[in-house]
């Protein structure tokens, strides 16, 4: 077996001057082992281990070694290309400095086989209630109530819990009942899960680089609202065949053009599916046997041929062709199903079978270590895309796996059976101390102050939470990912480029200004739009609106992604209130008025610049109708300039944060808004912090509030706080 | 070599503590040692595919009449002589012409053959080293440099990145996907300036808070979190790192009001030139990486299609002054032997050729044969079989030319080809970084150069 376990039993990054483990051993692996290797290699010479490679060198004496004399003389090897130079150096020096053998070989240092089957270990006999503490017999305390409905709300909404919930809770802490309220509000749950389940399946709007990739967010979104059995769920992905199906899953990120041969469409499914459902990684045996686990390029190449169209795939060594070849195989055949015939259809049954088996107990071990991790902080396969590597506790993840498959891969019942553990009611070390998500920090601001993004799609525009939208500067800064690769494991360190984002970045300054004035209920509701062009890149579109009562008349031109906004010309044409020329009214904005062409048809125009916002006052003028048309001029169709814009027409002054019409509520109930500084402190400790403020705090949280901006300040200085931004 | 005693911008966080045990922190391998010739890096960025033969490789020069038949044109304006007796360059570039004694031009850069032409992917190709797609997310160079070297000033970022907005539309993704530190984690990312005149705002209190007010609520923030029992030593370390850096005297090199006039007007072409004058200040207040770019949008800037002359002179007016004037400052500063400067681009352009010559791939502007209006003229494909690099400081030879193409289409190279691998190996070896360094991802190796493999090109040192 060849495997390279760099930085096993090192301390040091730095090694030897040629590092075994990254300039010798690939060769020996690629070039070499091929032939040099196993039971009977060839000419009787193997690379195998340091004694094995004994026979061909002298330690300190490169000039008496045959091994590196036959690679010299151009003899070794004798496919493809030499060495190169420094690759013949390399290996001289090495030879030279004793050839020093890395300890290649896990399994020397480890006997841990991790099992394929499933297995059911008897539950361990005390009088603990719950399974997983039988198993893991925790000591100590459970979290306090606050805290604990604060963690559970964050781990299955998404959200921190409400003041009022927090308080209920307390004076009824009923933690299961806790568990099953959460879980069953379908859509909130949905929403929050929906960002764990994207990271793994590179599920993101635009990280798909060449052709159409559909999107699977409606399947997914449906799947964890209806709690969609994960066997199901799995099936679908490998296996999409109705057009609801999530096909995108198997078609991977792909840019246009040639790409290397690791990285083709069936190569990236094999890729993606032996990492996110059997915490396996086949990255590097992709190019050639991997030399950190067991896994061959054959195994990669032989799953991958259970998703590509042609059923004989010819393995490709690093992007050299081998002129091997093999047919469809799962990676574990003691579990393998058998595609009924080579169809493409036959062949992705058979492997989402083969994955989904019960049978095959690595699929269910390998979700519930996600899940174990996702709520605990730590796997208990600590490295949650190694599942062959030993657990700290085998024997509660194969009973947990064991009991996942037996109540139907429910993925709730699993979220529920650990959360109502003790284990999971202890309180954080310093190693599983979790972080907010990008998502959760964002949607728990929006619920703090009442501040939601807005999604459109369609006529129709609604509060959205975070996963819905693009990301922004502040949610990248916290880890949100583009998805271009799968994601197991958010980055949750606090760095200095994040703090620079919290402390003085635009995108969460206007929310708590905003948020601030709400909460003061200063925050007047947004004037709704009487004209709304939508999206133009060219032409003209008519306008006709009834303006009766109207006191002020404000036009707008908003950017909807022009290459060159400068150089886009846009304008109001032939603009009249019941037909009276618009460009005669007395206006204090800067209005210039010329002509303006849209498909090839003379406009007089009052011509607006992208950006641009005009005011009207036509008070007790009487005026009930403006008619016309916006457009954009021919001259401005051209690739560099690539107008896109969209026209809005208000009665009052627009707020430029919301140009669109809103429908629906938003996500979670408005905060109350109040004018009293000791309500309001109480208000926002308890939605931040989950907690009462204590007199120091009410002391600072005072001082704060005199100050001009001290809504906002005292905001920020909660979202800052390491107890919003940490789940204890 | 790594060395213990470099300050790093960030200290290790705790989290970093996991990031171990799941084996997922990138670890340093290191190559072997070499003396560095520089400290900093100002990477000009020509984005869109800086056309070669109108600017640093002139060839025949045609002038237009309408109906010439577009394989009769090579170069749409014509050559200048340089400072330097065997280099000529294209019209337009005068003041760059008179520094060119200074440094070295290649004009035999070869990038990857990626079998279509995809603006963004040829430039993640460049800024990586890697095409994409990847199975890890690979880093941005100036994310290797920040991870290898650290940051040279503890109070600016490591890798500082100028005019590229990264929301630009269709081909946003692409420019996110190596926008970033990768593997290596955001401790590395660029901090971003999308626009130099907002620079200074980036890096002082945000307007929606003003001086005063930011400086009380930092102060009461501290108080409110030291009556709380629960404490996070990393989060207090990083919002204290973003208050330290925010009232710096180095913060203040964002700053291009501080700048004298004078100064401010012979960089100040617009943007791009505004972006030279803050690299200069940066790298004087000791940043380590800085890019500045003259961004890429779709069809803007260097992706000259349409009226591709008349947007190749603006742009070439965009470049010459204040390109020359980086270069001036540095060396009368003393800077410009420990800092490298690199003037390069994700391809070249040819009006007939999309691609390489006989590689050739699938048109992706139409391109009419014969010009029938002004506008057709200096309209370019894609050419990636040749573009040109300028390099200057660094321990690089002065008033050098290095490689050579054709004077007769396809302008193939005809000497010393210049790979992405290779350039990247040279700028790294100018930095001291061997090209096979290297850092383990998912027990992997992923090297500064792919594969571990650039060479760097020795006789472009002095």
């Amino acid at each position: 077996m060849w495997c390279l376990a760099i930085g096993l039993g090192l301390s040091l990054p730095l090694l030897a001057q040629v590092d075994f483990a990254t300039k010798i051993h690939p060769i020996l692996v690629t070039r070499c082992a091929p032939c040099h290797s196993g039971p009977t290699p060839q000419a009787g010479f193997s690379v195998e281990s340091r004694t094995a490679i004994l026979r061909s060198i002298k330690p300190f004496k490169p000039d008496e070694s045959v091994l590196l004399r036959r690679i010299k003389a151009g003899e070794m090897p004798p496919v493809d290309e030499k060495l190169t130079p420094s690759q013949i150096a390399s290996i001289q020096n090495w030879i030279a400095e004793g050839a020093p053998w890395t300890n290649t070989n896990p399994a020397e240092l480890s006997d841990w086989v991790s099992p394929i089957k499933p297995r059911t270990p008897p539950l361990p006999a005390n009088s603990a209630s719950n399974p997983i503490d039988k198993f893991l017999t925790p000591h100590g305390d459970v979290i306090e109530d606050a805290l604990f409905i604060r963690r559970a709300t964050l781990d299955i909404w998404g959200l921190v819990p409400s003041a009022e919930a927090t308080k209920q809770f307390i004076a009824a802490p009923d933690r299961e009942r806790l568990i099953d309220s959460l879980l069953s509000d379908k859509r909130k749950y949905a929403e929050s899960w929906i960002s764990f389940w994207n990271d793994l399946l590179r599920n993101d709007q635009g990280v798909n680089y060449a052709g159409t990739r559909k999107s699977i967010t409606p399947w997914l979104l449906a799947a964890l609202e209806n709690n969609m059995p994960f066997n199901q769920m799995a099936f679908a992905l490998l296996n999409p065949t109705a057009p609801s199906d999530p096909d995108g899953f198997l078609t991977g990120v792909n840019w246009r053009g040639d790409i290397n041969a690791s990285q083709t469409p069936f190569m990236q499914a094999a890729q993606n599916s032996a990492q996110v459902f059997l915490g396996v990684n086949l990255k590097c045996a992709s190019c050639h046997d991997s030399f950190i686990n067991k896994y061959k390029l054959k195994q990669s190449y032989a799953l991958a041929a259970m998703f590509s169209d042609t059923s004989d795939l010819e393995l490709v060594r690093c992007d050299a062709k081998t002129g091997k070849h093999t047919g469809p195989e799962f990676l574990f055949p003691e579990v393998a199903e058998k595609p009924a015939s080579n169809s493409l259809a036959d062949r992705r049954k058979a492997a989402a079978q083969s994955f989904t088996s019960p049978e095959n107990g690595r699929f269910a071990r390998t979700v519930v270590n996600r899940y174990w991790q996702r709520l605990t902080g730590r796997g208990l396969v600590a490295n949650v895309d190694d599942m062959d590597a030993k657990p700290s506790n085998p024997d509660l993840l194969d009973w947990l796996a064991s009991d996942f498959t037996q109540h139907n891969y429910d993925l709730k019942y699993l979220i529920k059976l650990i959360m109502t553990s003790r284990s999971y009611g202890q309180p954080a070390t310093r190693e599983n101390l979790r972080r907010m998500t990008a998502e959760q920090f964002a949607d728990s601001i929006s619920e703090i102050t009442g501040e939601w993004r807005v999604s459109q799609s369609g006529e129709k525009a609604v509060y959205a939470r975070e996963w819905e939208l693009k990301s922004t500067p502040l949610t990248r800064a916290m880890g949100r990912p583009i998805r271009d690769q799968v994601f197991t494991r958010r980055e949750d360190a606090a760095t200095t480029l994040q703090a620079l984002e919290l402390v003085n970045g635009d995108t969460l300054a206007i929310v708590l200004k905003r948020g601030a004035l709400r909460l003061l209920g200063e925050l007047p509701d947004a004037p709704q739009n009487l004209y709304d062009s939508r999206r133009m890149d060219k032409g003209s579109k008519p306008l006709d609106i009834d303006i009766t009562g109207a006191k002020q008349l404000w036009l707008f031109v908003d950017d909807a992604g022009c290459y060159d906004p400068a150089r886009t010309v846009a304008g109001w044409l032939d603009l009249k209130v019941d037909g009276k020329r618009v460009a005669d009214l007395t206006t204090l904005s800067k209005t210039t008025t010329g002509t303006l062409t849209t498909d090839k048809v003379k406009h007089e125009a009052i011509v607006a610049p992208v950006g641009s916002l005009i005011m009207y006052p036509i008070e007790g003028l009487g005026f009930t109708r403006l008619t016309g048309a916006v457009g954009i001029d021919d001259g401005a169709r051209s690739s560099d300039i690539n107008p896109n814009v969209r026209f809005f027409v208000f009665t009052e002054k627009p707020d430029l944060e919301r140009l669109l019409r809103v429908s629906g509520e938003p996500p979670t109930a408005l905060p109350k808004p109040s004018r009293d500084p000791k309500v309001l402190i109480d208000q926002l400790f308890w939605e931040a912090l989950s907690r009462k403020a204590n007199p120091r705090e009410v002391t600072v949280a005072m001082k704060l509030l005199a100050k001009q901006g001290g809504l906002e300040d005292l905001l920020w200085s909660l979202i800052m706080h390491p107890e919003f931004q940490y789940v204890q | 070599m790594f060395n213990s005693s470099r300050r790093h911008f960030m200290q290790a966080s705790a989290a970093a503590t996991l990031a171990a045990l799941t084996g997922s922190e990138a670890r340093l391998l290191a190559g072997p040692k070499i003396e560095p010739r520089a400290d900093s890096v100002i990477l000009l960025w020509m984005a869109g595919g800086m056309a070669q033969t109108e600017t640093f490789d002139p060839k025949k020069y045609t002038p237009y009449e309408t109906g010439l038949a577009s394989d009769k044109v090579l170069s749409t304006f014509p050559s200048i002589d340089t400072v330097v007796d065997n280099i000529k360059i294209s019209e337009g570039l005068a003041n760059i012409a008179k520094i060119m004694d200074r440094g070295t031009l290649i004009r035999s850069h070869r990038v990857g053959d990626l079998g279509f032409i995809l603006h963004s992917r040829h430039q993640y190709h460049w800024h990586t080293g890697y095409a994409p797609p990847q199975s890890v997310a690979a880093p941005h160079m100036g994310a290797m440099i920040s991870r290898t070297l650290g940051p040279r000033n503890p109070d600016l970022p490591a890798f500082i990145d100028i005019g590229q907005n990264i929301e630009i539309g269709g081909e946003s993704d692409g420019l996110k996907a190596f926008h970033t530190a990768g593997f290596l984690g955001s401790e590395h990312s660029p901090f971003f300036i999308t626009d130099p005149r907002d620079a200074a705002s980036s890096t002082r209190p945000s307007e929606y808070v003003g001086a005063t007010r930011f400086a009380s609520r930092y102060q009461l923030y501290k108080e409110l979190v030291e009556a709380s029992s629960f404490q996070q030593e990393s989060l207090r370390r990083s919002v204290n790192n973003a208050h330290r850096l925010l009232n710096s005297q180095a913060a203040k090199a964002f700053d291009l009001s501080l700048e004298p006039q004078k100064n401010f007007d012979k960089y100040n072409t617009g943007r791009f030139g505004q972006g030279c004058l803050l690299a200069r200040r940066l790298i004087e207040q000791g940043a380590r990486f800085v890019e500045v770019t003259s961004e890429y949008i779709p069809f803007r800037y260097w992706d000259t299609h349409e009226n591709g002359h008349t947007r190749a002179a603006g742009m070439k007016q965009s470049i010459d002054m204040p390109v020359a004037q980086l270069i001036r400052d540095l060396e009368d500063r003393g800077l410009l032997n420990r800092t490298l400067v690199i003037l390069a681009s994700e391809f070249g352009r040819d009006m007939i050729c999309e691609g390489k010559p006989g590689q050739e791939v699938k048109n992706q502007v139409d391109q009419p044969p014969v010009m029938t209006e002004p506008k057709h003229y200096g309209m370019h494909r894609h050419f990636t079989e040749a573009g040109s690099v300028l390099l200057f400081g660094g321990g690089v030879k002065r008033g050098f030319l290095y490689g050579k193409t054709a004077d007769e289409r396809p302008c193939r190279i005809l000497e010393n080809p210049v790979t992405i691998e290779d350039l990247h190996a040279t700028i790294y070896h100018s930095l001291g970084i061997a090209a096979d360094t290297g850092y383990e991802i998912e027990k992997r190796p992923f090297y500064v150069t792919k594969d571990g493999k650039g060479e760097a090109v020795m006789p472009l040192f002095a």
